[in-house]
């Protein structure tokens, strides 16, 4: 915990500076886009967070997996403290995601499988919050907690291959940018850069979290009187 | 065969387990016409609609009590220690509760296909498909109240119904198939196919869950 | 590469796109969704850590 709140100041100013710079970047000096217009700056921000919302999941199935496995009680506690993270993540991505699509799309919300998929990850996180929290037995709790968020990742392929078929049987107006040629470089750099530096700060956000959570759970131990 | 038998009589004998979720279907399936215009000609659209999430919550209602009254009198820990495995036994007891709730309303599911659409092809075609679906259901939701055992059902199978929102696309699809006369047994192949995984993974899951709650 | 593409801070604010429309307010108001609820999280939980070490002390 000594070298984690070492490395936590190096992680969050590093990647805070990163991520404001191409945030800055991406609003300011890229071209404007020329089918979407300025809408498209948008990008900069709904894309990170859907992109770290996702592989948040995946970060709790493998941590979960490694609980259930090996019996390391840290990484039951990892699962529970991305939760959270993940939750917020993937409602960023939702409400981004539904502000683009006002003047590109001319709605706010759109039944596509994207959508609706990304609104299904939320719902799970919330769901997986609210089990944990229902058992006062946090050894069991970690337990049922980590078998259907396992049980629950098999859903993402099942996801995956939906948006392939919801797109092949209903065509996509205007939907999505990847109908364009590949991004032009000089718009990648900064998505590439806000993408990092917001998985930098959201890895912050979830050594802040699991502090909280091992604080809590280990408070009767004895070293933690100590590291305190 | 023994065990069979058992879990059958005592499904039948608690008649609210059963009847109940089969009068709840008929039930929606009866009324929700009257929120719609009789000669509205999206009826069969929206029939359909209704129709899988009548399915769903049904099965989710049907499982409400699969584990929690053996685990309450104690035979859930008697099966956890028999000689018979004990994730045979929950497959077992899942199948009885398909056999005598989702059967009969994969059945009535398709009488009120043939009501609604008039079209004895589609009432046909969707009767195997909402017998898996039934069957794929029932495991998952049996799953979920696995979960919350002690906590009462609703939690444990809100939280598992996200998982089966995938289907329901799947489901939509394989509507929508049948409606064009285009070739649906793709989409009945991947219900299939999600069966078979969940049919044998699913018992061995909540037989770890229900040990874990009896430890 | 770095030159701007707007003059001014009231243009940077509109963002009058090519077809005429104003998306400054579409991009603005993500930033400042996104901004506040990181700031938010960070916040809750910084204060929940001093709570409970307190609490521990």
């Amino acid at each position: 915990m000594y070298q984690v709140d070492r490395a936590y100041s190096y992680i969050f100013y590093v990647s805070l500076v990163l991520y404001l710079v191409s945030i800055f970047w991406g609003l300011f000096v890229t071209p404007e886009d020329f089918v979407q217009g300025n809408s498209y700056r948008i990008i900069y921000l709904h894309v990170p967070a859907s992109f770290i919302s996702q592989s948040l999941y995946i970060a709790m199935a493998i941590a979960s997996a490694i609980f259930l496995i090996w019996k390391v009680k840290l990484s039951a506690y990892l699962v529970r403290s991305i939760a959270p993270i993940g939750a917020i993540t993937t409602f960023i991505a939702l409400i981004s995601g539904s502000i683009w699509g006002i003047p590109t799309w001319g709605t706010w919300w759109v039944w596509d499988a994207r959508i609706v998929s990304t609104l299904i990850l939320f719902i799970m996180y919330l769901g997986l919050i609210s089990l944990h929290d229902s058992f006062s037995n946090h050894e069991k709790a970690d337990k049922f907690l980590s078998i259907l968020v396992l049980v629950g990742s098999v859903n993402i392929p099942i996801i995956k291959m939906s948006v392939e078929w919801w797109s092949t049987l209903h065509q996509p107006a205007s939907i999505t940018i990847s109908d364009k040629p590949a991004i032009d470089l000089v718009m990648l750099y900064p998505l590439f850069g806000s993408i990092v530096g917001f998985a930098g700060i959201v890895a912050c956000l979830v050594i802040l979290s699991s502090k909280l959570q091992i604080l809590r759970r280990e408070r009767n131990k004895s070293w933690i009187k100590n590291y305190v | 065969m023994n065990i069979i038998k058992f879990e059958l009589l005592k499904l039948r004998n608690k008649s609210r387990g059963w009847l109940g979720p089969i009068l709840v279907f008929i039930l929606i399936m009866v009324a929700f016409p009257l929120t719609v215009e009789i000669s509205n000609k999206d009826l069969d659209q929206s029939f359909f609609a209704v129709l899988w999430i009548a399915v769903l919550l049904v099965m989710m209602l049907a499982t409400e009590d699969i584990f929690l009254e053996d685990f309450n009198d104690g035979s859930l820990e008697q099966f956890a220690i028999s000689d018979i495995s004990f994730p045979y036994i929950i497959s077992v007891k899942i199948f009885i509760y398909w056999l005598l709730i989702g059967v009969p309303i994969s059945i009535i599911g398709s009488l009120f296909c043939l009501g609604f659409t008039n079209s004895g092809n589609l009432a046909i075609n969707i009767f195997p498909i909402l017998l898996i679906t039934s069957y794929i259901f029932i495991n998952v939701f049996s799953f979920g109240n696995a979960l919350s055992l002690t906590k009462g059902s609703v939690l444990g199978t809100l939280v598992t119904l996200p998982l089966l929102l995938p289907l329901l696309i799947v489901l939509g699809k394989a509507v929508i198939s049948i409606n064009l006369n285009l070739n649906y047994l793709g989409f009945v192949a991947l219900l299939l196919g999600v069966l078979s995984i969940i049919i044998f993974l699913i018992p061995l899951i909540i037989s770890y869950i229900i040990r874990a709650h009896l430890e | 590469m770095f030159n701007f593409e707007f003059n001014s801070l009231a243009e940077a604010f509109l963002m009058q796109s090519q077809n005429g429309q104003n998306h400054g307010i579409f991009v603005w108001s993500v930033l400042i969704i996104v901004f506040v609820s990181i700031l938010a999280t960070f916040i809750f939980y910084k204060m929940s850590i001093k709570k409970i070490t307190k609490k521990l002390k």
